[in-house]
C-alpha cells in the first residue's frame, strides 16, 4: 500500500577534509543524495573525532564520527596469515578523510571536534570536547 | 608522479542493484594499471566481490551492497618500491602516487588519500568506502580513510579488515603493537575505547556486548596469566562463544575482546559475533522492515523534535528506528539482540520515556518470560534482562505506565490468564509479580492501564466472559475489585483502549464481538455511560482502536477496518463524532494496529504494517492535511 515517495528530510552534504596533525582544512563540499543511518548519527556522546553540524547559535544539530583516521600509527599486514598484524608509528598524523552530514534548514556551519575518552567503566559520559576547526556550510543559514 | 600520470577512464557497477542513495556503496579505484592493463583490474574487482560475498555477514547483507570499479589508467605499471623500505628501488608514474615502503616498511602500501577521495566523490558521489587496488604482486596494503591492497594472494583480506575500521568503526583486537612480546604494552590504559568491539571493562552487568553473553559464560572468559607477553593459549571455550577475552587493542592485559578470534584480530578468520552485529547495524538500516503481520508498533516522543519507533520484524527481532528533525529517519536496527515471543499474534515491544534522555522497553521473549531493556543517553542500549519468573501467555503484551519519573508499573497476563502486575521504583528496584484483584483475562486480551494522577491507576481488560472489566488502585485504598462495565460482549482478544482527556474523565474504546467499534466514558460527576457504536465503524477482526486526545475537547481514533483499509474519525465537543474516512488510501493487515502520536500541537504521526508487510508511516498537520504513506526506513 505504500507510496515509494519518502517524506521530505534534511539534505546531505559530503565533506572532504585534509589534516596535518590537528590542523584541518575543508577541501570540498558536495551535496549528495545519501541516506545517513543512525549508525553514523550516534545519540550517545562517544569519544573520538567527529564532525558536528551546528546552527547559527552554535547549537549542535547532529554529530557524525570520523573513523579510522587522524592517527599517528599505521597497520602492517603479514604475508602469512598466521603471522601477527602489527602497527608502526608514523612521524605525524597526515592525510584526508570524508564524512557525509545531514544539513537541515537550521544548519549554518560545521566543526571538527575531538571528544576525550572517559576513564574507567563505560556509562560515564565522555568529557572534554576540543574544537579543531570550523567551516561555514555553502548555502548554510536560514532558507 | 601525480594525476598528470594517468586519467580516469570511467566507472562500472560490478555488483548489486540497490538504490545508490540507500546502499552501502564500495568504490574500487585502479592504481598502477596502464591503459592496456585494465582487464587485470577488472579481474581484481571481480575477485574482490567474490571474497566479500564469501565473508559473513556481507553474504546476508549483499542486497544492500553495490560495488563499483573506477578504471583509471596510469602512465606506468605498479607502484614505487623504494630501497629505504626494503624494496627494489623501482619507481612508477601512477595516478594515485602509490608507494610501498611507507615508514620504511615494505608492506605498508600508501597512496594519495586526497586524490582517491576526490575521484571517488566525482565518480560515485554516494560512496561509503574507497579501496585502491594496486597493480603489483608485492604483498601490501594499508588502512585509514582510504584502504589499499595489492594483487598479491590473500591481499583482499587486508581490504576487508580495513573496511572494518573505515566503514564500521571497529577496533583492532590483536593484543600487541609490534607483533608480540614488546615492552610498554603490558597493560591497557584505564581509558575506555570508543569502539564497540574492545573494552577495558570486564563487569558482566556493564559489558559493552553483554547482550550477546550467555549467563553460563564466565566473565572474564580468559585472563592472561603473564602480562609481560601475549596469551597464545588456545580457547578454553567452544569457538563462537561470546565472553571477555583478555588481550586486545594493542595490549597484553587490561583490555578485552568479545571472542577468542576475529578478523579484527587476525586475517583469514571470520568476524566475531559482535563485529558481525556492528556491520549489520551499519548496512541493515538502509532497508525497510518486513514486520510481523499484526505487530503492534510502539512510538515515543522523548522531545518534540524526536521520535523513537519500536516494532517486531517478521523473524521476531526487536527493532527500532528513530527520527530527528535535523537528520531524518535513522533506519531500522536490532535492539540488543532481542527476539520477541512468536506466540499468538506475536508479542510487541512496548516503550516509555520517563524523561528525555531515557527509554524503557518491554516485551515477552521466546521463552514467554517478560524482558526489559533500556537506553540512556549516557550509556546507550542495555542488554535485555528478565523481570522475575512469571510465565505469560505466548505473545502477550506488556503494558507500562509511569506515574512519575522514578517509577514504572507493568501489566500483562499470565499463562493461565491471570491479570498480573509488578512495579519498579528507583529506590527499591523491581518488585515481584502479583495477581491483580483475582482478575482473569480472556485469551488474547491485554491489560491496559492509565494513570490519571500520580497516586492512581485505572485498569481495563476483557474478562473470561468476554465482557469489559475495570479495577483501580489508589495509594490510600490499594486495589479495588474488578467490576464489569455494562453488558457489551467483545471479541476475546479485544483491546480496551483508555484515554483521559482530563483527570476526572476517561474515554474507552474497544471492538464488539461483531467488530463494531464501541465507546463509553466515565466522568467523576456522572459515572459510567452506556456503550455506543462510534459512527457506524467496524474493525477488522483483532484490530484494536487507537485513540489520541490532542486537546481536552478533541479525540482522534484510528483502526484497521473490516476491508483492511486504515480509517480515522474524530470527536470534537462542539460537533460530536465525524464519519470514518480512509487515511491517504492506506491499506493495512487484517487485525493490525495503527500507532499514533502527537509530538507537537496540530501534528500527528501514524505507523502501521502495510498490506505489503512493511512498517509504514504517514503524518497529518493542520496546514497540509494528510501526507501519503511511505515505507519506514531511512531518509
Amino acid at each position: 500500500m505504500t507510496d515509494p515517495a519518502q517524506p521530505p528530510g534534511p539534505r546531505s552534504v559530503r565533506l572532504i577534509f585534509t589534516y596535518d596533525g590537528d590542523e584541518v582544512r575543508l577541501l570540498q563540499q558536495q551535496p549528495v543524495d545519501v541516506a545517513i543511518s543512525g549508525f553514523d548519527l550516534p545519540q550517545e556522546q562517544s569519544p573520538g573525532h567527529h564532525v558536528e553540524v551546528r546552527g547559527a547559535d552554535d547549537r549542535v544539530l547532529s554529530r557524525v564520527p570520523i573513523r579510522a583516521t587522524m592517527t599517528t600509527s599505521a597497520e602492517v599486514f603479514p604475508e602469512d596469515p598466521s603471522d601477527p598484524i602489527t602497527r608502526t608509528d608514523l612521524p605525524r598524523a597526515q592525510g584526508a578523510f570524508t564524512v557525509v552530514v545531514p544539513v537541515s534548514s537550521s544548519a549554518e556551519h560545521v566543526a571538527v571536534v575531538r571528544i576525550a575518552a572517559p576513564t574507567g567503566e563505560p556509562g560515564v559520559e565522555a568529557v572534554g570536547t576540543t574544537e579543531l576547526a570550523r567551516f561555514p556550510l555553502e548555502g548554510g543559514g536560514p532558507r | 608522479m601525480t594525476t598528470s600520470d594517468g586519467a580516469v577512464i570511467g566507472t562500472t557497477q560490478v555488483y548489486g542493484s540497490a538504490p545508490r542513495n540507500r546502499a552501502f556503496n564500495i568504490v574500487l579505484l585502479a592504481e598502477g594499471f596502464t591503459a592496456g592493463q585494465q582487464a587485470a583490474f577488472n579481474t581484481a574487482a571481480t575477485a574482490f566481490v567474490a571474497a566479500l560475498r564469501a565473508t559473513p555477514p556481507f553474504d546476508e547483507l549483499s542486497p544492500a551492497i553495490n560495488v563499483f570499479r573506477v578504471n583509471v589508467s596510469s602512465t606506468d605499471a605498479g607502484a614505487d618500491d623504494p630501497v629505504s623500505g626494503g624494496g627494489t628501488g623501482a619507481t612508477a608514474r601512477t595516478y594515485f602516487d602509490a608507494t610501498f615502503g611507507g615508514n620504511g616498511i615494505r608492506r605498508l602500501l600508501l597512496v594519495n588519500q586526497t586524490t582517491a577521495l576526490q575521484v571517488a566523490a566525482a565518480q560515485v558521489p554516494e560512496f561509503s568506502l574507497v579501496l585502491v587496488v594496486v597493480n603489483s604482486t608485492i604483498y601490501g596494503g594499508a588502512g585509514g580513510s582510504v584502504g589499499t591492497y595489492s594483487l598479491a594472494g590473500g591481499a583482499t583480506e587486508i581490504a576487508i579488515h580495513e573496511a572494518g575500521h573505515t566503514a564500521f568503526g571497529l577496533a583492532d583486537e590483536y593484543p600487541y603493537y609490534a607483533g608480540g612480546n614488546e615492552t610498554g604494552h603490558d597493560h591497557h590504559p584505564n581509558v575506555e575505547p570508543g569502539e564497540p568491539n574492545v573494552t577495558v571493562n570486564s563487569n558482566r552487568a556493564t559489558l559493552k556486548w553483554r547482550w550477546a553473553v550467555a549467563s553460563t559464560t564466565a566473565i572474564p572468559t580468559m585472563s592472561n596469566p603473564d602480562c609481560s607477553k601475549t596469551d597464545d593459549r588456545p580457547s578454553t571455550v567452544p569457538a563462537g562463544t561470546v565472553g571477555a577475552f583478555e588481550g586486545a587493542h594493542y595490549y597484553h592485559c587490561g583490555a578485552f575482546r568479545p571472542e577468542h578470534n576475529c578478523k579484527m584480530r587476525a586475517l583469514s578468520v571470520p568476524f566475531c559475533r559482535i563485529c558481525r552485529q556492528v556491520i549489520w547495524n551499519r548496512i541493515g538500516p538502509l532497508g525497510t522492515l518486513p514486520a510481523r503481520a499484526k505487530t503492534p508498533i510502539s512510538v515515543v516522543a522523548r522531545y518534540p523534535e524526536h521520535l523513537d519507533v519500536f516494532a517486531v520484524a517478521a523473524d521476531g527481532r526487536t527493532m527500532s528506528d528513530w527520527w530527528n528533525v535535523n537528520s531524518g529517519w535513522a533506519g531500522w536496527f536490532h535492539v540488543s539482540g532481542g527476539i520477541a515471543s512468536p506466540g499468538g499474534t506475536g508479542a510487541p515491544v512496548t516503550s516509555i520515556a520517563r524523561y528525555s534522555g531515557h527509554l524503557d522497553l518491554f516485551t515477552v521473549g521466546a521463552d514467554n518470560r517478560v524482558y526489559s531493556a533500556w537506553w540512556d543517553a549516557s550509556s546507550g542500549w542495555s542488554a535485555w534482562f528478565r523481570i522475575g519468573d512469571l510465565v505469560v501467555r505466548p505473545g502477550s503484551t506488556v503494558n507500562v505506565v509511569s506515574r512519575y519519573d522514578d517509577h514504572l508499573d507493568l501489566f500483562t497476563t499470565a499463562s493461565d490468564g491471570r491479570t498480573m502486575s509488578t512495579w519498579w521504583d528507583a529506590r527499591t528496584g523491581w518488585a515481584g509479580w502479583f495477581h491483580v484483584s483475582g482478575g482473569v483475562a480472556a485469551a488474547g486480551a491485554p491489560v491496559t492501564a492509565i494513570a490519571r494522577y500520580r497516586n492512581h491507576l485505572d485498569l481495563f481488560t476483557v474478562g473470561a466472559d468476554n465482557h469489559v472489566y475495570s479495577t483501580w488502585w489508589d495509594d490510600r485504598s490499594g486495589w479495588a475489585g474488578w467490576f464489569r462495565l455494562g453488558t457489551l460482549t467483545c471479541r476475546p482478544d479485544s483491546t480496551v483502549t483508555a484515554v483521559s482527556r482530563y483527570p476526572d474523565h476517561i474515554d474507552l474504546f474497544t471492538t464488539a464481538s461483531d467488530g463494531k467499534v464501541m465507546s463509553t466514558w466515565w466522568d467523576v460527576r456522572g459515572g459510567w455511560a452506556n456503550w455506543f457504536q462510534v459512527s457506524g465503524g467496524v474493525a477488522s477482526a483483532g484490530s484494536p482502536v487507537t485513540a489520541l486526545a490532542r486537546f481536552t475537547n478533541h479525540l482522534d481514533l484510528f483502526v484497521i477496518g473490516g476491508d483492511n483499509r486504515i480509517y480515522s474519525t474524530w470527536w470534537h465537543d462542539t460537533t460530536g463524532w465525524a464519519g470514518w474516512f480512509n487515511v491517504s488510501g492506506g491499506v493495512g493487515r487484517a487485525g493490525g494496529q495503527v500507532a499514533a502520536i502527537q509530538r507537537v500541537t496540530n501534528h500527528l504521526d501514524l505507523f502501521t504494517v502495510g498490506s505489503d508487510g512493511l512498517v509504514c508511516s504517514t503524518w497529518w498537520d493542520s496546514e497540509g492535511g494528510w501526507a501519503g504513506w511511505f515505507p519506514l526506513g531511512i531518509t
